[in-house]
């Protein structure tokens, strides 16, 4: 098991909890000695748990959205069930226990699927609803590299409330085609509406693309059959149940094709390659 | 009226020893991980040094690989969570030569948790393992109660005299001290620990998980592809004390690993009290890897203040108590 940055935990406490629209919010947290978080790359997550007793037993998993600095992170989230809904409530001050970082991030831009360099394929970021802040975290990466042209960002929610964290991308000048369902923000309908046409018209011009998914599971189900039907290299990040996140508890089994029929979205993902993951 | 409490004069705390026996076996410390719950332990080296904890049960290993059941595999409950990982593992094979040595190198008592689809690949299971562990296993840990293989296995769990049967066999074939796993889906306990000693098992491992399952009511369907799982976690720490208690009592001496919501150092003390004469930490390290090492400390300071040097003087040491005065409609002192 090959990380970059050895996973750890450690107690940090919340210095802010920012509520978007649409029912999101973005946790900072932060450590009073520099954390292994702070190394995480777009793609990594982190286990977190808060001080709330053993009723809710294990901790819960969360896209890294910005590794601030050595001490400070965020994460983006919305109420899913109770414990994301004691989530919500937290105050600044109130401490949390964080594992991670965990699970292996997205491939770079400048990177070939068998590792080589300069494929010089142009990003497609596809994001839906909560799956937004690994590919935000990756395009402000990239954006800090001087990079923001590597990547486009297709990104679709229900309606206008539920599409959060874009003026970031307006400032930070990546290209972004925004989709809502009911039309009330960019393109009406979902978000593989506007990127069937990118793809058709990169196939047409004969540009290399790639793309990188995290959203619901029909979008990424979606968005795999675009990716594979049109032989684009495709990587989504997934989301399971897990328990400890570390590749222990066995809970995050993902169905691939190969000698194994399951991979663990904790330790081998949360992003795969398309082609592998048996949908 | 309640009962009276024993006087606690506390003891430093340099003076509690947790060194300890477990029928024939010597440990560091009676808290162990458990399996399922561990792994083959390599993970857990990034969080906490693992030559301070007594042990460590592996992830059950069969004669063959298995690659577990379908999804979704586990779901969180109240205090607890249900799973039907399938007992995936990577078979003998590749268990003595990828998996052993590390183990085997940390110095602690490892427990090998094994089972087999069927009689003759349980005792094969056992053998292999016994043989090819030259001398780097110290307990066979016999798992005849997982809820979750299709295939046999219900029986070997739940009727005595099969229990017995198996234990035998694999005894026989092994030269590893072998420990039975016994399940607590079975209306007497006592029976099927009965069964396993008087087969020649060293000591019993008590609980595995409780049959247990959880709907989605939106969907209509069981919140586990098999159906059921096994439920594990605080929740099933009062069912756990409860069955190790009814053993200890039945069978006085008889070297009893406890388990099931273990949290604290208080929870060990618990199960120390009931009669459990080790412990076994399971779904804790999930979102605490570090959890054996601060129980440890724990268990340590509470032994110290209670005034519990070792860890044989709390085993078996449940009080009653004391008769209420009898009933009588007049008061003795009107």
């Amino acid at each position: 098991m090959k990380r970059a940055v050895a996973m750890a935990q450690f107690q940090v406490e919340v210095v802010a909890n920012r509520a978007l629209t649409g029912g999101y919010f973005v946790l900072e947290l932060a450590s009073e000695q520099d954390n292994a978080v702070g190394g995480a790359q777009p793609g990594q997550f982190v286990m977190l748990r808060g001080e709330w007793g053993r009723d809710l037993l294990n901790g819960r998993a969360f896209s890294v959205l910005e590794a601030i600095d050595a001490r400070r992170f965020t994460v983006m989230l919305k109420v899913f069930g109770r414990g994301t809904g004691k989530m919500r409530e937290m105050q600044p001050g109130e401490r949390m226990t964080v594992t991670g970082p965990l699970g292996r991030g997205f491939p770079q831009p400048d990177a070939q699927p068998d590792g080589g360099a300069g494929s010089g394929r142009k990003q497609l970021l596809v994001a839906g609803g909560v799956g937004l802040p690994p590919l935000h975290f990756h395009a402000r990466r990239l954006v800090g590299r001087g990079k923001a042209d590597a990547v486009e960002m297709f990104y679709g929610g229900r309606s206008a409330a539920e599409l959060v964290l874009t003026e970031a991308l307006d400032e930070w000048g990546v290209q972004t085609v925004l989709a809502t369902d009911d039309g009330s923000r960019g393109v009406e309908g979902r978000v593989t509406v506007p990127l069937t046409a990118r793809l058709d018209a990169a196939a047409e011009a004969g540009e290399a693309v790639e793309i990188l998914a995290c959203g619901p599971t029909p979008m990424l189900a979606a968005v795999r059959e675009l990716g594979l039907a049109r032989g684009v290299p495709t990587s989504l990040c997934l989301e399971e149940m897990m328990a400890c996140g570390f590749g222990v508890c066995l809970g995050c089994a993902v169905p691939v094709y190969g000698p194994k029929p399951y991979k663990y979205c904790c330790t081998d993902g949360p992003v795969f390659d398309a082609k592998e993951v048996r949908w | 009226m309640s009962a009276p409490t024993p006087t606690a004069t506390p003891v430093p705390l340099e003076s509690v020893e947790l060194a300890c026996d477990f029928g024939p076996l010597k440990l560091r410390s009676p808290i162990l991980t458990a399996s399922g719950c561990f792994a083959y332990g390599q993970q857990f080296a990034e969080f906490m040094d693992l030559r301070q904890i007594g042990g460590l049960s592996t992830k059950g290993i069969s004669p063959l690989p298995r690659h577990g059941n379908p999804l979704p595999r586990i779901y969180e409950t109240a205090s607890g969570m249900i799973n039907s990982i399938g007992l995936e593992n990577v078979g003998c094979e590749a268990f003595l030569t990828e998996k052993l040595p590390f183990l085997a190198d940390l110095d602690v008592s490892v427990w090998v948790n094994f089972f087999g689809t069927d009689f003759e690949t349980y005792v094969d299971c056992a053998k292999t393992l016994s043989e090819g562990g030259e001398g780097r296993i110290d307990v066979l840990e016999m798992n005849i109660s997982c809820p979750n293989i299709k295939k046999g296995g219900i029986e070997f769990g739940t009727v005595p005299e099969v229990a017995h049967r198996l234990t035998k066999a694999c005894v026989e074939a092994s030269e590893v001290p072998i420990v039975v796993k016994l399940t607590p889906n079975v209306s007497d306990i006592v029976a099927m620990a009965q069964a396993v000693k008087e087969a020649g098992a060293i000591g019993v491992s008590l609980i595995n998980t409780i049959t247990a399952m959880a709907i989605d009511v939106r969907s209509r369907r069981s919140r586990i592809a098999t159906t059921y799982g096994g439920l594990s976690g605080p929740a099933i720490k009062p069912v756990a004390l409860r069955m190790v208690h009814q053993v200890a009592k039945a069978l006085p001496g008889f070297p009893i690993c406890g388990m099931g919501g273990i949290l604290t150092g208080e929870d060990v003390l618990e199960y120390f009290i009931a009669g459990a004469h080790c412990v076994q930490l399971g779904t804790i390290n999930f979102s605490e890897p570090g959890a054996a090492l601060r129980v440890t400390r724990e268990l340590r300071e509470l032994m110290a203040e209670l005034g519990i040097e070792r860890v044989q003087d709390a085993v078996a040491t449940l009080g009653g108590y004391e008769a209420e005065p009898a009933h009588a409609e007049v008061s003795p002192w009107a």
